[in-house]
């Protein structure tokens, strides 16, 4: 590899980061040349946006060197970074709502050069690069006005207005159909000719078959090499993005299911999500999965179920019986329970006690006459459930944010279980835990089945899915794709149907 | 894991720290003293039963600011609404039996309350600009039912508040008493009912709270509406004091609650707060007055040192949350 290091512009070699304790990135190389697509792909969580972030300057890196144009370079912030030339479109826009699209275009050139703006100049600059893009936006409409679509082509003329070098794309084409999607594909053809490089990170396997040069999988943190598109096929990409084993974290499921569904779903669709026509059912004592990318909906339809979002349409049944969930009090009325992937903003109350944590779902059973709490009731109820989860803590008047996130997270349980909930919904059960209090908290999944409630576990980890689930429901685009049975598991299975393509026979 | 809980086990020893945990009985302590000994005058009966009874109404409803404040919210009004429930005290007495015309001024302040509940909880307004809303309204409202003057009391109904609102009970001031039953309500409902639970909650993560199954909108609602009913207590008993209602009484009473809230400890964000804290909050800043006046220190002063006692709480508080 040494022998032409100027075939490469850009050569980011031995890249690792740890967050805390957490390594995210280890030994990672990646390696773009003059003028190409270059795909990055990778499960979630497997360390691409980390590594477009330290790229771009928004993190550092903790070892590696990062090599531009035969130069070293080591941007501290964004700022340096676009000095460099390196732009990067994230999943989240960026763009200043109040601001006109030309503004926003040029956002980081207000200011910099002279005292007074050429509005007229700035105004037909930016129209004429947008319609060189082939949209139609106003440049002077307010970023507030436009349609999703719109936004994401102005977040696009944006990295791309000034002496861009290397683009980088965090799966640009989510909210695009497939005529925006060519069009979008037409422009990088014309900036690879131009002599950019493209840095494009895509779920959707078929893009970048259709536009990439060379693939670069992440797994884990770790790359497990670069190959030429054109000498793999999906299969071979599949292939490197999954490949670990099954470790003997998860408990034995001897599950002996009811008959009759305990819950079920029919049609249910969202107002405000992508979420449309979800139809599915558990049976007492069954542990069903949920998979799919992310931005498929998984997390939606969990809130949607929970009455956290409002419903466009659609039926609930609990016991047979039609239920109405229009908020989280009647859901939890109704015995059913959410554990919230964003533990810190939804689902603990970091300040408080443990005590205070697990008690907020119900004050029914520790409370008398007039709402007046029993301490007693409550300290026996909280101290049992401290034991039976194994919470780590010299007492249950500790604040959790003291708390491990292993112990957060069973705190996060434990309030669902202090109510005698039939339904428990967990979105990503153990993301932000060690690997002990994973052991633990699949197996108190488990004896939560076992004990006859529908448990729906909502993963983006695939073998964790694969390993604690009796069925797995795969989402994609907003509605339920496939769905496996337990002889069916395979990742490559769960990938299939998340980026919408069938089984292989 | 380990180590976490080891510092959660090992209280920390020494002066200091237990200083910074009750720096608001820290300031009280220290202000009773020192006006102690710069004034002969302070530990007279006549002089702490004045100063029991100027804090009073204030104090009422600093303990409905203090319910406000926890769940993450604030309630401008409150000031203004005196000036209304005072007015509106004076006009009822003097048509109504007492019971009645005291009960019909707490229902007006709760269902003025209720307004802003209404806009905070419903319709997602920010509490700011709807309590800053009902505050012009209220005071407005004053000036109209008033014509612009005080009206006094003249009926039995009225001179029995006014004689109730000046005498004491084995040496407290009665409304002083009122102020401390409130007090101490406050407290057994934020310590032991679900109702503090519940606004604690809302105040520390609202959107964990609507999550966990609680009726968030309905509790945010009742706080605006309780600090209502709170305003129309403190207005009686403000108005009784003079044996009148006036639309000038309550200027800036909010800010002094809000003031007294914070000094006591509690967070504007929500989720942190008791109601003894706000008591001590509340005879601080009656405390200061008080010995600057004895001192003959003229108000325009007395103003920048509460502005810098309220800074010395607030920074003191800051090494309590580290």
């Amino acid at each position: 590899m040494q022998n032409s290091t100027s075939e490469y512009r850009l050569e980011m070699s031995g890249i690792s980061k740890r967050f805390g304790v957490v390594s995210v990135l280890e030994n990672v190389n990646l390696k773009v040349k003059h003028g190409e697509i270059h795909a990055l792909l990778g499960e979630n969580g497997a360390g691409k946006s980390t590594l477009m972030k330290i790229l771009s300057g928004v993190h550092q890196k903790d070892a590696g060197r990062v090599v531009l144009n035969g130069k070293e370079i080591a941007p501290k912030n964004t700022h340096d970074g676009q000095v460099l030339g390196i732009n990067v479109v994230y999943q989240e826009l960026s763009l200043v709502n109040d601001l006109s699209v030309a503004e926003n275009i040029y956002l980081h050139k207000l200011g910099a050069s002279k005292f007074w703006m050429n509005w007229k100049k700035i105004n037909k600059d930016a129209q004429e690069l947008i319609d060189s893009l082939g949209f139609k936006i106003d440049a002077t409409a307010k970023v507030r006005d436009l349609s999703i679509v719109q936004k994401q082509v102005v977040e696009i003329a944006k990295a791309i207005s000034e002496d861009t070098e290397i683009l980088v794309l965090d799966e640009p084409t989510t909210v695009f159909d497939p005529t925006d999607t060519q069009k979008l594909f037409d422009n990088l053809f014309k900036l690879k000719e131009r002599g950019i490089s493209i840095i494009y990170i895509s779920h959707h396997l078929e893009e970048i078959f259709k536009i990439a040069d060379t693939v670069t999988v992440l797994r884990d943190g770790v790359d497990t090499g670069s190959i030429p598109v054109k000498e793999t096929d999906t299969d071979g990409v599949i292939q490197l993005m999954i490949g670990r084993k099954l470790e003997d974290l998860y408990p034995e499921r001897n599950s002996t299911l009811g008959g009759a569904p305990i819950f079920e779903v029919k049609n249910l669709s969202a107002k405000d999500t992508l979420v449309h026509d979800v139809s599915f059912a558990v049976r007492p004592g069954e542990v069903l999965g949920i998979a799919g990318l992310g931005g498929s909906g998984r997390t939606e339809t969990a809130k949607l179920i929970f009455g956290a979002d409002r419903k466009k349409s659609g039926q609930i049944f609990l016991n047979g019986e039609e239920i109405a969930t229009r908020s989280p009090s009647e859901a939890v009325d109704h015995n059913i329970g959410l554990v919230s992937e964003n533990r810190k903003e939804e689902g603990v109350f970091l300040p408080l006690s443990i005590q205070k944590n697990i008690s907020v779902t119900d004050f029914s059973a520790i409370s008398g006459k007039f709402g007046f709490i029993n301490a007693e009731n409550e300290s026996k109820n909280v101290n049992n459930l401290i034991e039976k989860l194994n919470i780590k803590t010299p007492s249950a008047e500790v604040p959790v944010k003291n708390l491990s996130g292993g112990n957060q997270q069973k705190v996060a349980l434990a309030k669902w279980l202090s109510i005698d909930s039939k339904v428990i919904l967990i979105d990503e059960p153990t993301r932000g835990v060690d690997v002990g209090a994973k052991v633990e908290i699949y197996s108190l999944i488990n004896e939560v089945a076992q004990n006859g409630v529908g448990v729906i576990v909502i993963s983006s980890d695939m073998p964790e899915i694969m390993g604690i689930a009796d069925r797995i429901l795969v989402m994609h685009e907003g509605t339920i794709y496939g769905e496996l049975s337990k002889e069916e598991f395979t990742e490559e299975n769960i990938l299939r149907f998340a980026i919408g393509e069938p089984l292989k026979k | 894991m380990a180590s976490s809980s080891k510092e959660q086990l090992s209280s920390p020893g020494g002066i200091l720290p237990f200083l910074i945990k009750y720096n608001t009985v820290f300031i009280f302590v220290l202000l009773v003293v020192f006006s102690a000994f710069i004034s002969d005058v302070f530990f007279t009966s006549v002089n702490l039963s004045n100063l029991l009874k100027q804090v009073s109404g204030i104090g009422i409803i600093s303990i409905g600011m203090l319910i406000v404040i926890l769940t993450g919210g604030i309630d401008l009004s409150v000031g203004s609404m005196i000036a209304l429930l005072a007015v509106a005290f004076a006009l009822l007495v003097n048509i109504f039996a007492l019971p009645l015309a005291i009960l019909m001024t707490i229902a007006i302040g709760f269902s003025l309350g209720s307004v802003s509940g209404y806009l905070v909880a419903y319709q997602k307004m920010a509490p700011f600009i709807a309590t800053l809303a009902l505050m012009t309204v209220a005071r407005g409202l004053a000036f109209i039912y008033s014509k612009g003057s005080p009206i006094t009391f003249d009926t039995y109904g009225g001179l029995y508040m006014s004689n109730f609102a000046n005498n004491s009970f084995l040496g407290i001031p009665n409304i002083a008493i009122v102020f401390f039953i409130i007090v101490i309500l406050a407290m057994i409902m934020l310590r032991y009912n679900v109702f503090g639970r519940v606004i604690i909650a809302i105040g520390s993560n609202e959107e964990a709270s609507r999550l966990s199954g609680l009726k968030v909108n309905k509790y945010k609602f009742l706080v605006y509406a309780i600090s209502g009913a709170l305003a129309a207590i403190a207005a009686i008993i403000v108005a009784s004091r003079t044996n009148l209602g006036s639309p000038n009484m309550g200027m800036a009473w909010e800010l002094d609650a809000i003031a007294a809230v914070v000094i006591g400890g509690a967070s504007l964000s929500g989720g942190r707060g008791t109601a003894i804290n706000t008591l001590m909050g509340v005879l601080i800043l009656g405390l200061i007055s008080n010995i600057l006046n004895l001192l003959n220190v003229p108000s325009y002063p007395q103003q920048v040192v509460k502005g810098a006692i309220i800074i010395f709480a607030v920074l003191l508080q800051r090494f309590e949350n580290k």
